[in-house]
């Protein structure tokens, strides 16, 4: 969305014109909604999650200066809710638990092997801390900048890269065997 | 630091474009198995990062938040409006306290006295020329109150 066109959302939003939160809610629904199910290790609750995120949006928009992108802002809330408790305490999951490592026959065709890899770097992923659970999932995403991201998490823009590359090493050693 | 160390730190970032190999590097891939299966390992992540499917929210997620918003803010509204009215209550009570304190120094009491017995006897006329249509005044008085109450029921979930 054009900053112009975000700063009319939200000034409509805050004159309590009838659909602008609505119309704010369809904007950003789904980069909210796809960032928590990629971050959030329990999928089953992302919606109510979500939820959350815009309740706090609405809240919080009365005092949102402007001095960020509206963007961004939403980003650090969705940071905000998916660092706090959620998520916390969630069992580390085994890449190589029963389910998961289900000897395949030699002639199982290619695309059964990606699905079963795709299935593992998402319990890798799983397995990362908060943090860079949410910078993988976010820049992988179309239209995130690194700027915005290092804006939304209160960190440098260096700190972010580092932080996204060191995530993505982890990932590569639990994924060793299987991505080779 | 060994130059494998410095290749393996780099792999993540040749192989998302960060970061194209100087010719000494690209040397080492060529002659390292470790390094090249390495940067492989991190092209296919790479690529399945990128590949990651992207969840839509459910149909009706912006009707259901809408909702949502409008129950939170309503529960704000009837919080905000039990403090004010507990508030007026205390003031009430407050003000009329006060006012029977100065009336009670300044002896208008007695006179109080006399006219509570005044405003009783007049009461009980207005009971007793009244009581025959009391059943009428009580139905109109549970009508009020049922349409209040639907009323009431019916801006719990249409407000915003």
């Amino acid at each position: 969305m054009e900053p112009d066109h975000e700063r009319e959302l939200v000034e409509r939003c805050r004159r309590g014109e009838v659909g602008a939160f609505e119309e704010l809610v369809d904007q950003y629904k789904n980069l909210v909604f796809a960032m928590i199910m990629r971050t959030l290790p329990d999928r089953s609750n992302a919606e109510d999650v979500a939820q959350d995120v815009f309740l706090r949006i609405h809240r919080g928009l009365p005092y949102f200066r402007g001095e960020a992108r509206l963007s961004t802002w939403i980003y650090r809330i969705v940071v905000n809710v998916c660092t706090q408790d959620r998520g916390r305490g969630t069992p580390p999951l085994s890449l190589d638990d029963a389910d998961a490592r289900v000897s395949t026959p030699a002639a199982v065709d290619r695309h059964a092997e990606n699905l079963e890899l795709r299935d593992r770097l998402e319990k890798a992923i799983a397995q990362l801390p908060a943090q860079y659970r949410l910078l993988i999932a976010a820049h992988y995403l179309r239209g995130v900048q690194y700027e915005e991201l290092a804006e939304a998490m209160g960190l440098p823009l260096g700190t972010v890269k580092t932080q996204l590359h060191r995530a993505k090493r982890q990932l590569r050693v639990l994924l060793e065997t299987d991505l080779k | 630091m060994t130059m494998c160390d410095d290749v393996l730190d780099a792999v993540e970032l040749i192989a998302s474009g960060e970061l194209t190999p100087d010719e000494q590097t690209a040397a080492h891939l060529t002659t390292c198995a470790s390094c090249a299966s390495a940067l492989e390992a991190a092209r296919r992540l790479e690529a399945l990062l990128r590949q990651r499917p992207v969840a839509a929210p459910p149909p009706q997620f912006t009707s259901r938040t809408m909702a949502r918003i409008r129950r939170a803010r309503w529960r704000n509204e009837q919080v905000i409006d039990w403090v004010f009215n507990v508030v007026l209550v205390a003031v009430a009570v407050m003000v009329a306290a006060g006012l029977w304190t100065i009336a009670s120094r300044s002896g208008l009491t007695s006179v109080n006295s006399e006219a509570l017995d005044l405003l009783a006897t007049a009461t009980k006329t207005i009971v007793r020329r009244v009581s025959p249509s009391l059943p009428l005044y009580a139905l109109a008085t549970a009508l009020l109150v049922s349409a209040l109450g639907i009323w009431w029921w019916a801006e719990r979930d249409t407000a915003i």
